[in-house]
């Protein structure tokens, strides 16, 4: 007797729903953007009509800050202060990652390390990287040292505690599964454990780089000779309030896009893990 | 002859449970067994030991004459919650058991395809678990512990999360793939009907502590019948395993 088989239904990912049309494409990119708008507007227009000369000293219109914002652009200031920051942020975010994914590895490998160490690490990572800047300064001097490595403790925790709890929490069938297939313990690890982790440690990863800007520009707010806490700090002290605003948009951006990469890194590494549990 | 698995006296507690207490079984070669028997009989149990993954307290557990030791690729495991790594294709899944071997990476790929097509998904190769059914899940950890090309398949509850028309597909594939490769099954199930529908023999284990009661031989004549289930032969089984488990499941309730 021939079997004949049903031709197995399949559920794709995304479901294949029609194109939306443009306006409703339109009108949800309205939408989200709604309350960011009608924010930039109370901006602009607050200032001009709503306070008083003082006060719009201190607040000037948006239209003013875009116009600093331009200048800087235009002589090259906001690139020097830019690399500056980027240049600190990357390096010590990039130590981080390179120090904790393998230490969080051996951590969570060796289970009673890990519930030996686990107390410390929690303590350590809601103690505020900030608060511990005087001490930083104190031991590693003012200069770029004592910066990055500031934004490389900030950023080893998220990376180490994520990367801990992607290990600990992969599902234990599928090491039963490996282990009946005679996987010997590193193969288990490097087959099994590691990738169903990565999607966890990316998130930590995502976290740290997101930290590595917050982190910075407070540092820089110290003892800097660049960078765009300093241009923010620098601004200030001189009384350059447009200026000092167009620092801020820098900085408000330049995070949103680092994290709008990361997220669309993340979705990369786990497609699978996201439809999983649906 | 030896038989192909042999369970001699077989004991297994955990602390103070017993959950198999002296089971003695001898299975020959290309036999297709059902294993049943009430939640808590050590079903999962003797197939951990089956597979490796546990070692007995007293007794041995043999398969070709010799102690089992650990996990080996001459037997495969299918688990009731298919156990497919997420982050691999279908492909990749059924590939899992042959890399470490002595197959390059173009015969892997070409096994694999080979054995997705026995198990009815061609042309799913590259779909991750979460694009598949339940049922399509299932026949790829099928189709991966058959690829090795392992001499016993224990499968543990394996259709016991499908939908009752999946479940009579893939019962009927099953035999299919039985009947073509000639793989010793072990088939724990808990499920009379599935038990009589598949087995050559259909073992009965008792409630806790899991003991062997008895070990019925099925014969249900001709099998060409479009609905066999319903055949006078396969409700007289039926009725006897019901028999035999009624009071065990009593027991255990």
């Amino acid at each position: 007797m021939t079997a004949t088989l049903e031709a197995p239904t399949v559920r794709t990912g995304p479901k294949p729903v029609e194109k939306p049309r443009k306006k409703s494409r339109l009108s949800k990119a309205f939408r989200s953007s709604a309350a960011i708008l009608l924010f930039l507007a109370v901006w602009e227009l607050a200032p001009q009509y709503l306070l008083d000369e003082g006060t719009r000293t201190f607040l000037p219109p948006l239209s003013e800050d875009l116009v600093a914002l331009w200048e800087l652009i235009l002589n090259g200031q906001l690139a020097d202060h830019l690399l500056a920051s980027l240049g600190r942020s990357a390096a010590g975010f990039v130590i981080a990652v390179a120090v904790s994914v393998p230490l969080g590895l051996l951590i969570a490998w060796y289970r009673p390390l890990a519930e030996f160490l686990n107390p410390l690490l929690e303590l350590a990572r809601n103690t505020a990287a900030l608060a511990l800047l005087p001490v930083f300064t104190l031991l590693l001097g003012i200069g770029e040292v004592s910066k990055i490595a500031l934004i490389v403790y900030a950023c080893v925790w998220p990376v180490l505690l994520n990367t801990i709890a992607g290990v600990n929490t992969v599902d234990p069938l599928l090491v039963k599964a490996a282990r009946s297939l005679g996987l010997s313990s590193p193969n288990l690890f490097r087959k099994v454990i590691l990738p169903s982790a990565v999607p966890t440690i990316f998130t930590g990863i995502r976290m740290a780089a997101a930290y590595s800007i917050l982190i910075l520009i407070a540092a820089e707010m110290v003892g800097a000779k660049a960078g765009l806490g300093y241009l923010i700090n620098n601004s200030q002290v001189n009384f350059q309030i447009q200026q000092m605003y167009a620092a801020i948009i820098t900085v408000s951006v330049l995070g949103l896009a680092i994290n709008a990469g990361f997220v669309a890194l993340e979705r990369r590494f786990s497609t699978w893990r996201v439809k999983e549990k649906a | 002859m030896t038989a192909k698995i042999s369970l001699r006296s077989v004991t297994k507690t955990f602390d103070t449970l017993t959950a198999l207490d002296d089971v003695s079984l001898d299975i020959e070669d290309g036999t297709f067994l059902s294993l049943v028997g009430p939640s808590g009989s050590g079903k999962s149990t003797l197939l951990d030991l089956l597979g490796g993954l546990a070692k007995p307290t007293s007794g041995e557990v043999l398969i070709d004459g010799k102690p089992v030791t650990g996990p080996g690729l001459d037997r495969g495991v299918v688990f009731q919650q298919y156990a497919l790594f997420p982050w691999r294709t279908a492909r990749a899944n059924v590939e899992f058991g042959l890399e470490g071997g002595t197959l390059t990476k173009r015969q892997r790929a070409e096994r694999a395809r080979e054995f997705l097509d026995l198990v009815g998904l061609s042309g799913f190769e590259d779909h991750l678990p979460h694009q598949l059914s339940g049922g399509m899940k299932q026949r790829v950890a099928i189709a991966r512990s058959l690829a090795y090309d392992p001499d016993v398949l224990l499968m543990d509850e394996p259709y016991a999360a499908l939908d009752s028309q999946t479940r009579e597909l893939l019962q009927e594939e099953l035999r299919r793939i039985w009947k073509r490769t000639g793989k010793t099954i072990v088939f724990i199930t808990h499920s009379i009907e599935e038990a009589v529908y598949l087995g050559q023999k259909v073992a009965v284990l008792t409630s806790r502590p899991g003991r062997l009661k008895d070990v019925v031989d099925i014969d249900l004549g001709d099998r060409s019948n479009d609905d066999l289930r319903s055949a006078p032969a396969f409700v007289a089984h039926r009725h006897r395993l019901w028999e035999l488990l009624h009071d065990e499941i009593r027991r255990a309730a």
